[in-house]
């Protein structure tokens, strides 16, 4: 298990009964009138966690599974990132009560609730088919001892990375939503995707905000010149972002939601 | 109706949200009618109370969509309208990036509804005072005079936005295109939402970037505590019913965490709630 994603204890008292995977079969008794088709197609999911062609990879599978194991992905990015940043010197040189300090201690505690949602989604619902709860990152290109990367620096700072997950996050919620199911299960999902997706945009705009006041709308993540809506990204595009901070095994393979 | 004018401006107003028109054939093909075949019948005993078991159709979303954006952009012309001495240095250029934003919105929905062949609804009337054009006593006297009083009818506004697109995802869901186009525009509000809320933190007013119980409330007594009601929910479900035991994570104490699940999620709200919101502010 991955001391940056999983902080020691992070897992406890997960476990009975919330944990304990509910039969396949009764879980489609609550998927209402589409169960039959869509019990077909993630049966399928388990059988190919990993493309053939690829064994290193994390195959995220397909339909609202496979989104729940995208959106668990990263989550666990998120996450992990501002777990790590809590032993860099940028952040224990904040003053305690300082409201830098009090805005990480916040994001830490969202995304860790967040990839804690999806772990139990997917534990619940989709046992056998979901992704590992231990994806090692790859944080080093980035510097926690830093705010901002100073200009023509090789490692971001820990804002800029902030930065870049949130987007990250808020682009691929937003370009996701069309792979869930719409059976009863995919629009519970679906619900809780849009519950969590603009507390991400929150963070987005603050974290710009910080660096650099105004910024919490600009051209590279919204469309401001025409139709004012955010810039979404295909899965395909957001795991080329996020497995630049992933190793080798716990790359992300979203080749199922297209 | 013209489903062809549709799929044609829907690809001409973003091409990007438009991509697999045959899985969306069947279902424009019932934009304007009782979406009664596009939502299981389960979907409203399983959803959470709140989204009740009305079945509403796609016109009718895009419909409080409008409404919404056409309330937010005239919010903030107004507010552009008043004298140079309203805005505290260095405001202003935030309050006209999101009233662009919120102008797009409306030419962006307009451009959709009037391509299905159904009725764009006329602009409402607006009066932000809450006085009904003068007829009833004034909810926010000085909306237009006090920049920390607009400011909080702004967050108001943003909020119940954020919340009320949420709302109606579930009714988009079988639509890829408009659920996407409302994902993106549901983001852009949450970051007006949340710029608007430091812009009163670096104010002096107790408010996090994200609604939290720690905010000072700012709602007003049988007007517009619908924004917020709800909000704060410490308990998130899952489909088969069981809450997830976030009170078990260690990362602070109990009551630390309870309060910041309570952040991490923002909650939808119906269209009912967002349509009394509305009519506040419409004469």
């Amino acid at each position: 298990m991955s001391k940056n994603l999983q902080p020691s204890g992070d897992d406890a008292g997960f476990d009975a009964p919330l944990y304990v995977p509910i039969k396949r079969r009764s879980f489609f008794m609550y998927a209402g009138a589409t169960a039959g088709a869509t019990a077909l197609i993630l049966s399928g999911c388990g059988d190919d966690e990993v493309e053939p062609g690829n064994p290193n990879t994390v195959n995220v599978g397909s339909g609202s599974v496979g989104v729940l194991n995208y959106a668990y992905a990263l989550e666990q990015l998120e996450a992990g990132f501002y777990t790590a940043l809590r032993t860099g010197t940028y952040y224990t040189g904040l003053a305690a009560g300082s409201a830098e300090k009090q805005i990480l201690d916040d994001l830490y505690y969202h995304e860790v609730i967040h990839r804690e949602f999806f772990k139990a989604a997917l534990t619940r619902d989709a046992a056998t088919s979901m992704i590992k709860s231990n994806l090692e990152p790859d944080f080093s290109g980035i510097d926690f001892n830093v705010r901002l990367s100073a200009a023509g620096a090789a490692r971001m700072g820990v804002l800029n990375a902030a930065k870049a997950f949130e987007d990250l996050g808020v682009a691929a919620y937003n370009g996701a939503g069309r792979f869930l199911a719409t059976d009863n299960a995919g629009l519970n999902y679906l619900v809780a995707a849009g519950k969590i997706v603009s507390v991400e945009a929150r963070h987005a705009a603050l974290i710009r905000d910080l660096i650099s006041e105004g910024s919490f709308v600009d051209s590279d993540v919204v469309r401001i010149a025409t139709d004012g809506l955010e810039i979404s990204k295909t899965p395909a595009e957001v795991a080329a972002v996020a497995n630049t901070f992933l190793k080798e095994g716990s790359k992300l393979n979203v080749s199922g939601l297209v | 109706m013209n489903i062809f004018k549709l799929l044609s401006a829907l690809a001409e107003a973003d091409p990007a949200v438009y991509e697999r028109p045959s899985v969306r054939r069947t279902v424009l093909s019932s934009l304007g009618r009782k979406a009664v075949a596009a939502l299981p019948l389960a979907f409203g005993a399983m959803l959470p109370q709140a989204y009740g078991r009305n079945l509403r159709t796609i016109q009718d979303v895009l419909t409080l969509a409008l409404t919404l954006e056409h309330l937010e952009n005239e919010f903030y012309l107004q507010a552009l309208a008043q004298p140079a001495s309203f805005f505290p240095t260095g405001t202003r250029p935030a309050i006209e990036l999101i009233q662009q934003h919120e102008a797009q919105h409306v030419a962006f929905l307009t451009t959709v509804i009037r391509s299905s062949g159904a009725e764009v609804p006329a602009k409402p009337n607006f009066d932000f005072t809450g006085s009904k054009n003068g007829a009833t006593a004034a909810v926010f006297p000085t909306v237009f005079q006090n920049f920390d009083d607009f400011l909080k009818v702004a967050q108001t506004l943003e909020d119940a936005g954020v919340r009320a697109y949420k709302g109606q995802l579930g009714f988009l869901s079988t639509d890829n295109a408009l659920l996407q186009a409302a994902l993106r525009i549901h983001a852009v509000e949450a970051r007006h939402a949340s710029h608007i809320r430091s812009m009163r933190r670096s104010r002096g007013a107790a408010v996090k970037s994200w609604i939290s119980e720690s905010d000072a409330s700012i709602t007003v007594p049988g007007k517009t505590e619908v924004v917020y009601a709800g909000e704060n929910s410490q308990v998130q479900t899952l489909p088969s019913g069981l809450p997830v035991p976030f009170s078990t994570l260690p990362i602070g104490s109990g009551a630390n965490i309870l309060k910041a699940v309570a952040e991490a999620f923002d909650e939808p709200v119906t269209a009912e709630v967002a349509t009394d919101l509305v009519s506040l502010f419409v004469y």
